[in-house]
Formats: structure tokens, C-alpha cells, sequence
């Protein structure tokens, strides 16, 4: 394999792949990327055997060939070479040498027949999304994923396809975000699909604010998205996501309605004394009035005062102060609705009078 | 085959199966006889290891000859009369087999003269036959012979082991038992030699020999004198100080009323009392004596009374868990010279109830004797105290870890005290300091729940399902609320906060696991103290970090003042003291 190519034009779909290449692994060829050159096309593969990413760049190919070479390292190469550089690579038996003006490094390779890829599978369904819409729901949703929970299911985003709709959940057993975006898909039934934590992040980070439209294309257990010169392949997580439409209250009666932006703040002027362990909050509420009570350990106290607009007087309510900024941090609109049964009861975030982004957080009893 | 009635001797041979096991064993039944009897001397002699001949001489109160051919029969015993007498038993022994379940299995003679006899009579006992009392010379007391044990069961015959390791379970055997009977002399003979003479041990101090004879010397330099009385319960005894930890759970005795008893309940409460003080997978040792209530104990539980079953079974681990917990808290810098003298000088300077009523008529008597605690308790205050009265330049304004002088390396603190030099490892010390400050802000709130949006579902078992229901008051103060869901599936539908993040599934299993055997759970507290432990972990000071000698000073009285400060969360001793004498040592200075 042979071929050369400007610093620039490599460095871009490098670092678009090197994300998904993990630190540490016990599989050596996974710390690589593949490399495949072939009709004036370089083709660079990252994988952790969960998501994959394939990003293309066209490149002067002399020889066509493919290898797998250090993926840190040759990020780090890549970068630190001099702007406007062009580079070459050439295979030498089992080294890879990379030369750029008066630089020369060799670095060792593992063949491209070791490298795992993912097998394409079937694409059940194709969905066409606008790129923005399908970042919003992202963005709105993914912070709630659970992280090495046991319950396994927990520890991705569920991807709930409709006809008319594209709703994205996350919950890590203690609340959950729930982001709807209307659509028209032509399916043959609904699908129900848990992207990987992983997956989820790397996709955010591909997509960007534009009114372009991306094919998300789903499979029995991939799902998979091409963006510009970049294919995003992700493993699903096999497991049943819990039924959350039954733990999201429905016409729950007290409502408390507060200026959003000045709520956030105070929130986190409390926090700053809440218990560093599990930042727990009370809000106490009179007439129209909301009191927020942190304290710490050392007995130190936190008292905030914000006006709200609320039918539940003379009563007190426990939280998680980083949930309840999670939420309100995840609403776009200048107010925002708290609504319960009661005290005791999951409360549900809203903007008022839009039901598009909702999260849900479970009271603390202090 | 017919139903038929088992002969006599076959039914004491089957007995035999479960009490004797080995020649410990009979000089086991036959030492608990003796000790029963009142005797304050004994002499035990061996042979071969005892497989030839096993003989136990005692100054007890004796057997008078119209009940010494009766003696040797089954369920014969003059301990007991009735089932009222089963109810609160204060003698050894009381089922009345061992005397046949030996004869059975073995040549048996035994003489004994009552002090109204002028002389003693012997009676043998050859394959259940019983032969007629003669007359034989011998002093008061009760001496019983046991020939060729095993002769007629080579089964249990083969499984003996070498003369030397058979002899090695009687001495141990030896040893455990005077550790319960201080008021008693013990003689023991192996081939004729005298293996072990153990002299009364009622001077003060004295009972810390035997001890050592069975944990080491070096047990006996790291104690810690327990002493403590609820209601009707004495605790005495000693722990071993958390550093001197084993890696196994040997060193352990534990004496019910003058019995040794191995009992799950007990080792719990010991174990969770040092929770704290010792890392993982490292076992307390100690010696130590309950008193209790005869009636509040059933020791008619086991063949070999192994194991005893208290009525109050709660109270008791709460009794001996909080004992040695508030002891194990005080474990903390103080003056040394207070602290080491009076642990050497002290042995238990009680007289513990079964003292009072060893001789065998004594033991009609309830056992709530009142126990002869308030005495002892100022015997041993005056003990404690007068060492520190004598000490003639003990400099009051010196704190017990004295003032800081330096920092080596960035890892130890150097000060100077009264004694010489003392040695603080900083990260160690301030990490328990750390750790006892979060504990105590944890301890006075309530617990602070954290209810779950999606519940966690668990299978579990009928019988832990049952546990649920009967325990949902103490689940729901722990801050847990479980559902039963199904037959053999439960919903946790909140959790403390503190555990949110740990596993709770394998929690709750645990704790219920723990409930069924013992009736409560450290387990979430355990959880609770581990996640702490990490957090004072990280919120102390590292090594490598420079200190001043202001800093220095305030860890060390930081140090003075916080409980359990001798250890580090782990165990590990968080200083030394390098005293003067030790010093001039190094380097020959006065020598």
C-alpha cells in the first residue's frame, strides 16, 4: 500500500474516527485503525466493536492496499506535523513507514484481516430526518442515559419510531427525559430501538445545526447513519426498554410555574451547600413563594427565594438538585411547569403548554 | 427385619458415636464431671495419645457407693432432676450419657470415696456389664480410668491419628477449659512426663498466663481489658487490639457461663463491633466471658454443647456488640503510661457468678445469683488508678502525641513526647479522621431516600419473600421499601441516597440472606461506613504533601480527640511511640 495525502485533508476524518477508539483495551488491533487505499480513496476505520465509524477522504493512491495502524499515535502524528505538509505512507512488510519534508517515522502494523468489522446486516427500515431535529432530540435526552447500571437496557437511549413520530428516552432509574419530534415515516410497524451509550455520544457529535436531512437506517441489531463522508454504524442494545409512558404523570393537578432562567440560578446558588454526596435540595412553598434549603454536612445553610405561580401552598418537596438542573437545563422556553400529584410523587418538568420535552424526576424524602 | 428394642449397650455405642469422637473427647466429659463435682485440682493422665488409657484423677465432692454402680448407667446424673432443673442449668454437664457412652465403647473403671467414706469403692464396667463395687484405698474425688478406647468399634479405631497429634486436641482441649476455671489446679501427664502444670490462677494477672499458653505472648502485650454489665449480663474478657488482627478466625474463644461455645450469633456481634477497625478478611482475636442468666440460655441444643441458643438472642448481640464497640472507640491516643500499666497489672479482677457456685450443691440455686460486680468494678478502679498516682514526673501539659518536630519524606509526622519519639503515619491518621467526622454527620439524620422511577426487580426465594413481609418495619427504617411482587419476586421502589449508585439488587439479597440466619443486618450500614471510608479517602491529605509544624500539631490533636484514631480504616496502626529507653538501645547508651 502506497499513497500520499495533505495533513489537513487526513487530519479531519482521523479525528472524527479517534473518538470512538478506546484508551485501553485487551484486543491490540482494536487500538488501530484501519486503512484501506484503493481508486484514489483512503478510507479510515475506528471500532470498538460496539460503534463503528468509517470516514472517507480522497488521497493520491499509488498502490492500492489495506493495513492497521496505531490510532493514538498516528493522530498525534498527524497533528503535529507542519501546517500545509504533505504526507506519505508506504507499508514495508510489517511496518508502515510515514514521511513528511524532512520527518520519517515507521510505525508497526497488525494485518486488516484481524480487524473486526461490523457486519453489514439488512436495514429494515430507512427514516429521513432533518439533521437539527435529530440533534435536539439528542441533545435533550442523552444526559439522562445511565452508566453502568446493571440493568443494561438503561445504559443507552431508546429511539421509539412512529409514523408521525421520532421520540428519544433516557432514564437511569431515578428520572427520565423524554423528547418527541414530529415526523411522517412510512413504516410497516413501530419500532422500538436502544442505541448504546457510546453510540448515542458519538452520534451527537457528528451531527451538527443544519437543515440538511440524514438517512438513519435501522436493522434487526445495527443502526446506521451516513453523514457527508463519515458512516456510523452502532450495535443496539438487546433488551427491553422499561415502559416508561407509565411512570410519566398524566394530568397531574399541582402545577408550580417559574421564570426558568432565574430558577436554574438560584438552583445552583443552593447547590453549592448541598450535601456533596447525593445534592439534595427542599423547596418550600407559600403563596407564591418557593424557598430553596440546601445543607451540607458541616451545617451550613443555603437559602434562595424565587417567586413562582403555583396551586399547592404549604408544601414541601425533596430533590436531587443536579436532576432537577439536568431538566430544567434541557428546556428551551422562559418558563417552566413542575407538575405532581403530590409531594411525594414524581414531578413532571414541562415548558408550559408544550408537551414535547418532558422529563420526570423522583422526589428525595429528607 | 423386625421392629425390635435396641439392646442397652448398643444404644450407649450409638450415643458414643455422637459425643466421643476421639480421646479429647473423653477426657472432655470427664473433666466437665470433675469440674461439676467442685474439684480445685485435677490430674490427667495419657497415654499413647490416649488410645491406651486415659485416666482423671479429681478432689471433687465423690461419689457415694450406693450410686456408684448407678453412676455408670444411661440418663443417670445427679445434675439434674427435673424439667424445671433443664431450664436454667448451671452444671457442664446434664444429659447424663457420657459415663455409659464411654463404659460403651471402652474398659472403664472408676473409684470414689464421698467425704463420709473411710475408704473408696471401685466399680468397673467390661462390655455393659457392670462389676461389684470393692473396696480400694484413695483420697476424696473421683478417679475414672479409661482402657483401649475403641476396642469393640475398629471403625472409629481407624480414623485416630498418631499418638502426638491425638495428645496435641487434649492439650488444647487442657487449655481451653482452664481458661473457664481459674479456682482450678490442672496436672497433665503424657508417658509419665508432666506436660503441663497449671497452678490456681486467682492472684490478679495470674489467668493472663494460661492465656498466653494458648494465643501467644503476643496476644497477651496488645489486650484490651473488657468489662462491662447490662441487667443481668456480665461481659469480662479480653480483646486483642484491632492491629494484632489474624488472617484466620483462630484466637477466638468465647466462654458462656464457664462453657466454651462456638456460636454464629456471638462471632456476629464480635465481627461487627471490629467492622470498623479491621480491614477485610481479617478476623478479631479475643477470650471472652459471658455471664448470663442460666434461664436465659439453652445450652440443650447440641450433643456436645457446642453451641448454646439464647432466649433473648437480640439483646445479647446488642449487648455484646455495643460492649465492644464503645470500647474499641476509645482506642485513641491517651497518656501511655495510664493505658499500658494498667492492662499488664489487671487481669479480670472479678469473681465471675459459677466461682460462687461451683460445688455441686450449689447448683439447685437459680442462677440469678446476684453477681459480685459492684466490688470488682472498684477493685479495679483502684488498680487502674494507682499506677498513674505513683508516676513521679508525669508532665501534664504534654499532649499524648506531644509536639511535631518535623516531616519525613512527606509520608510521617516526628514528635516528641514525655516517653521520646513518636512516629504518625498522616495520610492513615487523617483519613480516620476524616472517616469518624463523616460517620458522626451521617449518624444523627434521618435516613434520606431516594425514590426510584423505574423500580428494581429482583427473584428471590419463598422463604426470603416471608422474610419481607416480616421484616418491612426494619427494611423501611433503613430506608429500603420493598414490594412483594409475586410469589417469588419483589420491587425495591426506593433506597437510602447514599446507595443509589451501588448494587442494589445484590444488596438487598444479602441483607435478606442476613436476616433469615440472624435475625437483623450490619449490611447497609457496612455499605453505607465502605462509601464513606472511600470518601475520606480521597479527602485526606496525601502523602508527599508538605505540612508546617502548625498543620502538624492539629492533626495530632485532631488525632487525641477522635475516636478509634490507633488504626487507620484499615487496621493499620497510624503511630508508634519510640520511647526513650528504646533509643538509648540503638545506640548502647548506658549499657
Amino acid at each position: 500500500m502506497k499513497f500520499s495525502i495533505q495533513r489537513e485533508a487526513i487530519l479531519q476524518p482521523l479525528s472524527q474516527v479517534v473518538g470512538v477508539v478506546e484508551r485501553r483495551q485487551t484486543l491490540p488491533v482494536l487500538a488501530n485503525f484501519l486503512l484501506v487505499a484503493a481508486e484514489g480513496q483512503l478510507s479510515v476505520t475506528g471500532t470498538d466493536m460496539e460503534v463503528e465509524l468509517v470516514a472517507k477522504v480522497s488521497a493520491d493512491v499509488e498502490e492500492a492496499g489495506e493495513t492497521t495502524v496505531p490510532a493514538r499515535k498516528l493522530v498525534d502524528i498527524c497533528r503535529a506535523l507542519p501546517d500545509g505538509a504533505s504526507i506519505s505512507f508506504e507499508t514495508e512488510g510489517e511496518q508502515i513507514l510515514v514521511k513528511a519534508g524532512r520527518s520519517r517515522f515507521t510505525l508497526s502494523t497488525l494485518p486488516a484481516s484481524e480487524f473486526p468489522g461490523i457486519e453489514a446486516t439488512a436495514v429494515i427500515q430507512s427514516i429521513q430526518v432533518e439533521e437539527k431535529g435529530l440533534k435536539h432530540l439528542l441533545d435533550k435526552t442523552s444526559f439522562a442515559m445511565a452508566n453502568g447500571d446493571v440493568r443494561f437496557y438503561l445504559n443507552g437511549l431508546l429511539f421509539d419510531i412512529r409514523n408521525d413520530l421520532l421520540r428519544t428516552v433516557a432514564t437511569d432509574g431515578h428520572r427520565l427525559a423524554l423528547c418527541d419530534l414530529n415526523a411522517s415515516f412510512d413504516l410497516q410497524e413501530n419500532l422500538k430501538k436502544i442505541v448504546p451509550r457510546k453510540g448515542v455520544l458519538e452520534l451527537s457529535r457528528m451531527l451538527q445545526d443544519s437543515n440538511k436531512t440524514v438517512e438513519l437506517g435501522i436493522g434487526k441489531y445495527y443502526i446506521r447513519l451516513v453523514h457527508g463522508d463519515v458512516k456510523f454504524t452502532s450495535k443496539l442494545i438487546d433488551g427491553n426498554f422499561p415502559e416508561y409512558e407509565g411512570v410519566i404523570p398524566v394530568g397531574a393537578n399541582n402545577t408550580i410555574q417559574a421564570d426558568r432562567a432565574e430558577m436554574i440560578r438560584a438552583l445552583q446558588r443552593a447547590s453549592i451547600l448541598s450535601n456533596e454526596k447525593y445534592h439534595g435540595v427542599r423547596l418550600e412553598l407559600t403563596d407564591n413563594n418557593m424557598k430553596i434549603i440546601a445543607h451540607n454536612r458541616d451545617q451550613e445553610e443555603a437559602v434562595e427565594n424565587l417567586s413562582v405561580e403555583q396551586d399547592m401552598p404549604n408544601s414541601t418537596l425533596g430533590f436531587n438538585v443536579t436532576y432537577l438542573l439536568d431538566a430544567l437545563n434541557a428546556l428551551d422556553s422562559d418558563q417552566v411547569c413542575l407538575a405532581m400529584e403530590d409531594p411525594n410523587a414524581s414531578c413532571l418538568v414541562t415548558e408550559p403548554g408544550n408537551e414535547e420535552n418532558r422529563h420526570v424526576v423522583m422526589p428525595l424524602k429528607l | 427385619m423386625s421392629i425390635r428394642i435396641l439392646p442397652d449397650h448398643l444404644i450407649n455405642q450409638i450415643a458414643a458415636g455422637e459425643v466421643i469422637e476421639r480421646p479429647a473427647s473423653v477426657v472432655k466429659e470427664l473433666l466437665e464431671n470433675s469440674l461439676d463435682a467442685g474439684a480445685t485440682r485435677i490430674e490427667i493422665e495419657i497415654e499413647q495419645g490416649g488410645k491406651r488409657r486415659i485416666r482423671v484423677r479429681d478432689n471433687g465432692l465423690g461419689i457415694p457407693l450406693d450410686e456408684l454402680a448407678l453412676a455408670l448407667g444411661r440418663h443417670a446424673t445427679s445434675k439434674i432432676a427435673s424439667l424445671d432443673d433443664l431450664e436454667h442449668i448451671a452444671s457442664l454437664g446434664f444429659r447424663g450419657e457420657a459415663l455409659a457412652s464411654i463404659a460403651s465403647v471402652s474398659r472403664l473403671t472408676m473409684s470414689s470415696r464421698d467425704a463420709a467414706a473411710v475408704h473408696a469403692w471401685q466399680v468397673g464396667s467390661y462390655q455393659g456389664e457392670i462389676t461389684p463395687p470393692e473396696p480400694v484405698s484413695g483420697d476424696v474425688g473421683t478417679t475414672v480410668e479409661v482402657l483401649d478406647l475403641f476396642y469393640n468399634t475398629p471403625a472409629r479405631r481407624k480414623f485416630l491419628r498418631t499418638d502426638a497429634t491425638e495428645f496435641k486436641h487434649i492439650d488444647e482441649l487442657i487449655k481451653r477449659i482452664s481458661l473457664a476455671r481459674k479456682h482450678c489446679a490442672f496436672e497433665l501427664k503424657h508417658n509419665g512426663k508432666v506436660v503441663r502444670a497449671l497452678p490456681q490462677a486467682t492472684a490478679p494477672g495470674a489467668m493472663l498466663q494460661r492465656v498466653a499458653l494458648l494465643n501467644g505472648k503476643q496476644f497477651t502485650e496488645s489486650i484490651i481489658v473488657v468489662e462491662n454489665q447490662r441487667e443481668s449480663m456480665l461481659l469480662h474478657g479480653w480483646v486483642a487490639k484491632p492491629t494484632y488482627a489474624r488472617s484466620q478466625a483462630d484466637q477466638q474463644y468465647f466462654f458462656v457461663n464457664g462453657r466454651m461455645v462456638k456460636d454464629r450469633l456471638i462471632a456476629h456481634a464480635v465481627r461487627r463491633a471490629f467492622a470498623d477497625v479491621l480491614f477485610h478478611g481479617r478476623h478479631p482475636a479475643f477470650v471472652l466471658y459471658l455471664e448470663i442468666d442460666p434461664e436465659l440460655v439453652d445450652v440443650n441444643v447440641h450433643p456436645q454443647k457446642h453451641e448454646v441458643r439464647f432466649r433473648n438472642g437480640r439483646e445479647t448481640h446488642n449487648f455484646i456488640y455495643s460492649s465492644l464497640h464503645h470500647l474499641l472507640a476509645d482506642t485513641r491516643p491517651a497518656n501511655p503510661q495510664v493505658g499500658e500499666a494498667n492492662q499488664v497489672a489487671s487481669g479480670p479482677a472479678i469473681t465471675p457468678s459459677w466461682a460462687a457456685m461451683s460445688p455441686l450443691s450449689a447448683i439447685g440455686q437459680k442462677g440469678s445469683a446476684s453477681l459480685p460486680i459492684r466490688e470488682s468494678v472498684a477493685a479495679y478502679a483502684a488498680l487502674a488508678s494507682s499506677p498513674v498516682a505513683e508516676l513521679p514526673n508525669a508532665d501534664e501539659s504534654v499532649p499524648p502525641l506531644g509536639y511535631a518536630l518535623g516531616q519525613l519524606h512527606g509520608v510521617y509526622i516526628l514528635a516528641e513526647n514525655s516517653q521520646g519519639l513518636v512516629i504518625v503515619d498522616m495520610h492513615a491518621a487523617h483519613e480516620r479522621i476524616t472517616y469518624e467526622q463523616l460517620k458522626q454527620g451521617m449518624e444523627g439524620s434521618q435516613p434520606q431516600v431516594q425514590q426510584l422511577l423505574v423500580p428494581v426487580s429482583l427473584h428471590v426465594s419463598s422463604a426470603e419473600v416471608a422474610v419481607v413481609e416480616e421484616y418491612a418495619a426494619e427494611f423501611s427504617r433503613l430506608g429500603f421499601e420493598l414490594q412483594v411482587s409475586g410469589p417469588e419476586s419483589l420491587l425495591v421502589r426506593q433506597v437510602p441516597v447514599q446507595l443509589q449508585d451501588t448494587e442494589i439488587t445484590q444488596l438487598v439479597v444479602d441483607v435478606l440472606a442476613d436476616f433469615i440466619s440472624l435475625g437483623s443486618s450490619s449490611r447497609i450500614q457496612e455499605q453505607q461506613n465502605e462509601i464513606l471510608s472511600t470518601m475520606a479517602c480521597h479527602g485526606s491529605v496525601r502523602a508527599n504533601r508538605r505540612l508546617n509544624l502548625t498543620e502538624m500539631n492539629a492533626l495530632l490533636r485532631q488525632m487525641e480527640a477522635t475516636d478509634r484514631a490507633d488504626q487507620c480504616n484499615h487496621g493499620r496502626p497510624t503511630w508508634v511511640q519510640l520511647d526513650m529507653t528504646s533509643l538509648d538501645r540503638l545506640f548502647l547508651r548506658g549499657q
